[in-house]
This record gives structure tokens, sequence and C-alpha cells, in this order.
């Protein structure tokens, strides 16, 4: 309930329709992509300028308000969910691309813009928005930045922290900063670095430029098949140590390439063990080079099959059953739980192995639908939540491999974000040293913690602590958007 | 907002008569205060300005630098690291004295990961080091600053190079860190892994904050394989104009050439000159190298040189033996001292203007005419497909008029580039020089600077007085 003085402080600001407080018009904002969590919030501001933005700031520092930034919603961490105490602050009115430059290659847009919206509107001049997080047609590139989302692409073009050049934000206190700039470097500390992937903790995000690549002349898709797990592992390693960086790399094990096929017909070998799509763009001379490379690399991993696409359409097919992993998974489990680990490659066998291993000792399958290429991993644990025990067999068997990704050198998220979901598994990544740290750089930007508190880090007391969380299939929004 | 970073002084001759005794108890020949040893570590390259440390100490490990830095933190005596001394914006110099940490002698490769493509080395290893040491295992490292400069100053410099435009800077290079942090904790930063959504990225703020927030002593860095197909090859323009633009339209098409460097005719007198190039003349000149494939780098060649042709361009001389290739990049390289070699007893130093590409032919031809009108030698060399380009201002040392035109010529280029949305510092850092042109850069996003400088460094001992304006 808001008090008010202070509802009445933010009409001024506001118009009715743009200041939501009554319960059924809070509802829509209760949770974002990770439905577990859910909280109403105080009010639901729907700002559709900067100095509005700026004025709301000021008026929550002062009242010691906290604010929960929001793009479209498809957070798989939590990152959007609310505070009961405070208020969400959407940015989905924010949605003009307000420049392109196609001659220095990049866009100015505000951060309710969808991801593939970028895409679309520079498409005229042969250009592009690489990252490609698999919600593209949904996600905002807000709501990206604020979590450094990556993609199939970015094992070539690098994550959304590469992509950026220039964040315009608000800080808590009401003072608009600009981060970076539109150079290739900027000068000082890179604070464009420290606000990408900072997950509305630092400052609110209400401008960004982007970097756009020339569209690739020509792409081509190899769908390899493997008769073992590991040994497609060992492939993945051995394409990266040959030097070469396909645009994508992504594997998929044997129960995902059933549920998948079932789902989308893409003709995928069903008595594989394994299958990696591998893509590589260029010019047709620069692709067909790379993937006689890849071809031949691939046989001597001992591949039992090798299908290039022949044309866009048989590509974009081979991609199809990746991009529907989500949904496809859906079918075959009532549950699920993702997880984010993600590891060098070299370590793939190992982990996978390990996987495999746990899989069969708690007896829940697993599927593996990842970015082989980039070793971040998403095991689907499927288990039924009203079956007796399964939820703690999840979640101890999610434990297992997070605990495994960090022991081998890797990180409890590669792409989803910390939120409110991995914060016990920071625990584990991040000692108190280095927690302390994270808390100092907060603290400089935010020092009554009022921008989206409780979430990205933990507190050193919550470390004491452990528990975990999961994701059940009833209980998804958007259960149709391809994911991850 | 309104926190400021702790104002210096000179620690106090007992504080320093107490540190150089504790340091020398431990470290032994070590710990080093001879004057000519001091002298060497006072300054880096670029203006000659010296401030002198008290001390110089060359520890072995991270738990050295920890130890050595939790003694700075207890009596507040200021700690400067220190690679090989290359840096260009006075990163070095001793303002306040205190320990010059020098972490030449910490120079292992750690480890090579040729299935990851990724290697983890000491902060003393040089760029040079390390691609001698990846000798052999089908892969290198791409960032190459002029000189042959440490990770550790690479990294705390954000250093780029010739190859930024392919491969990146070490913003983009640098997969994790151990930091030594203000009161001597060592921390890690990042990891092998190829991404993580895991907390704040420290890695980046880390990289580039010229060890004003923590003292970097190990790095893992990315690599790349050594390409199939390596071509190199010289065009010659009749003026800049048609030079620059070609790199425009170049870097519109997306060809993915690996290095595109310009040398005004300056610049190309001075190489011939001094690396006793043959067969080119002293006219605005690009350097190309192009990586891929055999047909992708012919290919890529082929597109740029119908480019050329189109600007006026020379035909290419090629460099197709190793060694012609080598010669090439090492005169690009050595344009720095080429440059200082035009004018013997002048001194200089080099701007860093980096700008959007699409500003790129503005800024280069405004910057050639002012620095003609200006009657100085400068010539003007960069990285030009990211924007990137440095003019080598000379001046005579004895000459204070002159001295301070070159300055005036140096701040209207750092001013031209911000105003033109571009920055002031593409790949040298600001050290000391560069203070006032990061506030008109960055206005309100200084005092968050300052903000953070205070937050890792409450008591202002890391690298006083640089970066960071007090």
């Amino acid at each position: 309930m808001l008090d008010a003085t202070f509802h009445a402080e933010l009409a001024t600001i506001l118009p009715p329709a743009a200041l939501l407080t009554a319960a059924e018009d809070t509802k829509p904002y209760e949770c974002d992509g990770l439905t577990l969590f859910r909280e109403t919030p105080a009010a639901v501001l729907l700002p559709e300028n900067e100095a509005q933005v700026v004025a709301i700031l000021k008026l929550c520092h002062a009242a010691r308000m906290p604010v929960v930034a929001r793009g479209a919603g498809t957070s798989l961490s939590g990152g959007a969910l609310p505070n009961a105490q405070g208020v969400v602050l959407s940015l989905a009115k924010f949605r003009k691309i307000l420049a392109i430059d196609p001659l220095a290659r990049t866009a100015v847009v505000q951060p309710g813009v969808r991801n593939q919206a970028i895409s679309e509107a520079t498409a005229p001049y042969g250009l592009y928005y690489a990252p490609d997080p698999s919600s593209q047609i949904a996600c905002s590139i807000g709501g990206n930045v604020a979590e450094n989302a990556g993609g199939v692409h970015c094992l070539k073009y690098g994550l959304t922290v590469h992509n950026v050049c220039r964040v315009r934000g608000v800080l808590i206190t009401g003072e608009t900063v600009e981060f970076g700039g539109d150079s290739l470097d900027s000068a000082g500390y890179d604070l464009l670095a420290l606000i990408t992937g900072s997950e509305g903790l630092l400052a609110v995000i209400t401008e960004i430029t982007v970097r756009l690549l020339p569209k690739p002349r020509y792409a081509q898709a190899a769908l390899v098949a493997f008769d073992d797990l590991e040994r497609a592992g060992a492939a993945v390693g051995a394409i990266i140590g040959a030097g070469i960086i396909p645009a994508g790399m992504e594997m998929m094990d044997q129960p995902a390439i059933r549920a998948v096929e079932q789902f989308v017909h893409a003709n995928y070998p069903l008595d594989a063990q394994a299958i990696l799509l591998v893509e590589s763009d260029g010019t047709p001379e620069e692709v067909a080079a790379e993937m006689a490379d890849i071809q031949r690399l691939m046989t001597d991993a001992g591949a039992t099959e090798i299908r290039l696409s022949k044309d866009e359409a048989q590509r974009v097919l081979f991609w199809s059953g990746r991009k529907a992993a989500f949904s496809a998974m859906g079918r075959i489990s009532p549950d699920y739980y993702c997880i984010d680990g993600t590891i060098p490659r070299a370590a793939l066998p190992r982990v996978l192995r390990a996987i495999e291993g746990w899989s069969a000792e708690y007896g829940l399958e697993c599927a593996n639908v990842f970015h082989a290429g980039d070793g971040n991993l998403h095991p689907l644990i499927l288990f039924d939540a009203n079956r007796a025990g399964e939820i703690e067999k999840t979640i101890a068997f999610g434990d297992r491999i997070l605990a495994l990704c960090i022991e081998v050198g890797g990180t409890v998220t590669g792409e989803h974000g910390v939120g409110v979901e991995k914060l016990n598994a920071m625990c584990g990544q991040f000692n108190s040293a280095e927690l302390i740290r994270f808390h100092a750089i907060k603290n400089a930007f935010d020092a009554h913690g009022l921008l989206n508190p409780g979430k990205a880090v933990p507190s050193l007391a919550r470390c004491a602590e452990f528990g975990r969380v999961h994701v059940t299939r009833g209980e998804l929004r958007h259960p149709d958007l391809p994911r991850f | 907002m309104t926190a400021t970073v702790e104002l210096r002084a000179r620690p106090s001759a007992t504080d320093v008569a107490d540190i150089v005794a504790a340091l020398t108890k431990d470290y032994g020949a070590r710990a080093v205060t001879t004057a000519a040893i001091l002298e060497q570590h006072g300054h880096g390259e670029g203006l000659a300005d010296t401030a002198l440390p008290d001390v110089v100490v060359f520890p072995h490990t991270n738990e050295e630098v920890a130890a050595i830095v939790r003694l700075a933190h207890l009596t507040r005596v200021p700690v400067i690291a220190f690679g090989v001394g290359t840096s260009l914006e006075g990163h070095v110099a001793a303002l306040y004295g205190g320990v010059c940490l020098d972490l030449s002698q910490m120079n292992r490769v750690l480890e090579v990961s040729a299935a990851d493509l990724d290697c983890r080395v000491q902060a003393g290893v040089t760029r040079e080091q390390l691609n001698a040491e990846l000798k052999g295992t089908g892969l290198f490292f791409p960032i190459d600053p002029g000189a042959n400069a440490t990770i550790g100053g690479m990294a705390s410099t954000r250093a780029s190079g010739t190859n930024a435009v392919r491969y990146g800077t070490m913003r983009e290079n640098v997969l994790g860190l151990t930091v030594v942090t203000a009161d001597g904790q060592i921390v890690k930063t990042g990891g092998r892994a190829r991404k993580s959504s895991a907390g704040y990225d420290l890695t980046r703020l880390f990289v580039g904050s010229e060890g004003t927030l923590g003292i970097i002593t190990e790095i893992g860095l990315r690599l790349y394989g050594i390409p199939e197909s390596i071509l190199a090859a010289v065009c010659q323009f009749p003026d800049l104009k048609s030079a620059v633009d070609t790199v425009i339209v170049a870097m519109q098409m997306g060809i993915p050439v690996a290095r595109i460097e310009l040398l005004d005719d300056v610049q190309m007198d001075a190489c011939i000159k001094y690396s006793k190039l043959e067969g080119l003349a002293s006219k605005p000149t690009l350097f190309f190298e192009f990586h891929g494939t055999e047909a992708g780098a012919r290919e890529q060649s082929e597109l740029m040189q119908a480019i050329t042709d189109g600007h006026g361009g020379s035909a290419f001389e090629w460099a197709e033996k190793p060694e012609d290739r080598t010669r090439l990049w090492k005169a690009r390289h050595a344009a720095y001292y080429a440059a200082m070699a035009l004018a013997p007893g002048k001194q200089g130093f080099a701007t860093d203007a980096c700008v959007p590409i699409s500003r790129l032919a503005d800024c280069v031809l405004e910057t050639k005419a002012d620095a003609d009108a200006s009657g100085l030698i400068a010539p003007i060399v960069g990285h030009v497909g990211d924007g990137n380009f440095h003019l080598v201002v000379l001046f005579d040392p004895n000459d204070p008029l002159e001295r301070a035109k070159a300055e005036d010529l140096a701040k209207r280029v750092s001013l031209r580039a911000i105003a033109m949305g571009g920055t002031c510092t593409g790949e040298h850092g600001i050290g000391v020089h560069k203070l006032d042109a990061l506030v008109a850069e960055h206005g309100a996003a200084v005092e968050l600077m300052k903000s953070i400088k205070r937050a890792l460094d409450p008591r202002n001992i890391l690298n006083p007085g640089k970066t960071v304006p007090p």
C-alpha cells in the first residue's frame, strides 16, 4: 500500500493511467519468467520519458522507497521480481529507435525496444544486432543490458557487453549519467561494463547505443551426430582447439533430441546419443573452407553422420529443434529445473559424464541442450513435483552440477543472471573478500540499497544459509516463447 | 555523490624509513633504494617528467604482493605498480613517493590450454615473451601496443594495438584476473568460463584502472589460432583524405581486415628513414593485413584493392614472405621512435584520440590542419580501422613556450575527439596527463568513478593522483 502523500506526489509526475495501484492492475507484474517467486508491488509506474524517470527516482530516493526496473519481464532468474514495499518502474513505454548511423554501424535505442526489433529496423542497411537470446522476439534491449544477455551467436560475436558502446542511465539520486561512449574505447574506469549485467542494482537504463554488424553474406549449418555423449563433448574441443570459432555451436543429447523431434519434426537422427549444430558464416568461400575443416575434424572425432544444410530453409530447419527445445521439454515431463552453469570448454566431457552418472544415481532424467561452444550448459533436470521427494532430489542434483561447474573453473550462471534464483549458489562461487567488493560498488552507486534490493549479490549473512528453487512448467509465463 | 578521493601528501620520513626497513628485512636485495633504480622507476615513456618512489621492490608471488600492500595500507604509504615502464601518460610517476612494486620478475606463463584457446600468465610477462612461449602451439595473442609492454601493464591501461579492429582490445581479451586489493587481500575475478552473469563485472572494472583500484598480478587471456593465411600489403595515396575515406568505406562494407594502419606523409618520411623502408614514398599510406583461410584472405585483399583503386591508391606492394611482413610491422611498431628521430634532442608525446568511424575523416583532417598550423613536428599514425589515431608531438624541452604550444595542440586533439562523440584516449589511458580531458568527456560519470575509487581504495594508497581527479 502506498502512503497517501507519496501517491499524491507520484500523481504530479504521472497521469493516472501510468500509475497503477489496484490489485488487478499490478497483478500482471507480480513475477517475471521465473514464476515460482511472486510478490505484489505497492505500485507499478509506467513513465514515458526520462524526465519522469528522474522525478520518480528523486522521489523514491527521498522516501527510501525500493525501485525495481522492469523491461519485458522475460528474466529467468527473477531479476524483475517486485519488492513488496516498493514500486515497479516499467520501461515498457520506451519503445523508440532514436537514430541509426549506418556509417558508424550504431543505433541509439530506448530500453523497451525488443531485441529483434533492432535487427528488423537496421536490416535495410544490411546491418543487424548480433546478441540473440532465444527470447529475442519478446525480450527488451534494456533487460538484455541489465542481464548481459547472450545467445546462440555470442560464441563468435560476443555478449551484450561486447555489443553496446554507450548506456544512458539514471541513478537512484535522479542524476543522469552516460556510461561508455560512441567510439571504440572510452576514457577512465569501464563503467559501461559495470552497468552491463548489474541486474538493475546500479542505475535505471533510459537509452542505449548498440553496435551493429554487417549481415554475413552467407551462412551454413552442419548437423553432426555422435553415438557417444563424451565424444561429442570432445568434438567441441577439437573444433575450438583447431582455432575455429564457428558462428554458433550447440549441443543436444539424446533425451533432448527425442523430445524435440516429436515436437518440430526436424528429422534429427533419433538413434544418436548427441548432436552438434555447427554454423559457419561469412563469404561463400570462407564458409566453404571452414565447413571443410569442420567436416574433417568431426569425422576424426568419431561423428557417425554429418549433414550440411543445402539451403536457407534447411539451415532454419536444423535450428528449429534447438530453438524449440524448451517448449518441447514440457511435453515429456511435468516439471523441469534448468541450470545455467558455464565451464571451460575442455571440461565438457568430464562434466557431461558426471551429469550422466548423477542422472542414474538420482533416477532423474536430464536433458542437455546448450551453447557448447561457450561451455554454457543448460541441463534440464526432469522431475514430477507431485512425487514425494523428487523436488529435494532435483535440488541436490542441481547443486552438484553447479558445484562441479565452480570446481572446474566455471561460473554458476552464464547468461541468465543471478536474480533471486542463484543467490545461494553465488556463495559457493565467491568468497567474502570478493563479495565485500561487490557490496562496496553497490554502495558507491546506491548507498541506501534502493535499486532492486535483495537481488544478484547475496549478503554475507545469507551465505551462511542455503536453499534452492526450481521452475515448474505449470507456472511458466509465455510458455510458447523460445528460450535459452 | 559527494564522495571524493582522500587527498594525499608524501608519507612522513619516519613512515618511509619504517617501510624501507621492513621491506629490506623481508626482501633483502629485492628491495632497492639506489638512485639509478629509483630514477628508472620514476617515469614511463612520453613526457619525461619524473617523480621518484622511495623504494622499489621486486615481488615474486601473489602472497608477497599482498604482504607488501598490507604493509603500505597500514601506514598509508602509496603503492605504484610497475611493469616495464612503457606507459605514455605518466602512470608510473610516484607523485607522492612511496613503494614502486616492480612486477617484472613475476614473468611466468602459468598455463596454456590449447583446447580452450586460453592461457594464464603472471603480470610481468611481456607480450613478445608470451608469443615466443606460444610458438609451436599454433596459437597467438594478438594485442600489440607499439612497445613490448607487460601483460599486466597492458591490462591496467586497457591497451590495444594494430589488431584491435579484428581482435578487440584488452577489454575483450582478458578473461579473468588475480588482483591484490588495497587492503592486501587476494581476489580472483572472472574465470575460465567464456561468459558469466554472476556478480558485477570486476574483471573489466580492474582492466584499465591503471593500478588505482588494485594490483593485477595474474591475467587469464584469450588466445587465437594463427590464421592459415596472412597477407600484408602497403598502399600509398595522393592525399590524406583519400586514405581515410578508403578506411571508412572498408569498415562500412564490413571487410574483416586484421590490421589497417594509417601513416601520414610526415610519419612515412620518418619511418622510411628510421626503418630503411625501400620503394616507398613520403606520402599518406595505409598498411593492411588480412587473416583467414587462403581463399578468405585473398578475397578480402581483392575487395580492399577495389576500394583503394576507387580512391586513387597505388597498386598494392605485397609483403609476402614472413620476414618481409615482420619488417613492415616492425617499422610500424617503431613509428613512435622513428618520429622522435626526426628531431634529435626534442622530446615527444603521443595523443590518443578515438572517434566513431563516421567522424574519422573530419577528425583526422582537422587535426592534420591544426598540427600544420601549429608549426610543430607532429606526424599522424593510427589504427584507423577502429577510429583511433595518434599525433606524435615533438617539442624542445628547453623551450617552455614550445612545450606549452605542444600541450595546447594535444589538448585540442582530445577535445575535438570528445566533441565528435569520441574519447581522449583509445588505448593509452588517463595517467596524470588526461585528468582534465576525462572530466570533459564524462562529466557526471567522473563523480561515480571517484566513488568507486573511494569504495575500493578508501585510503587512496593505490597509484594516487592518477586516472580519477581528486
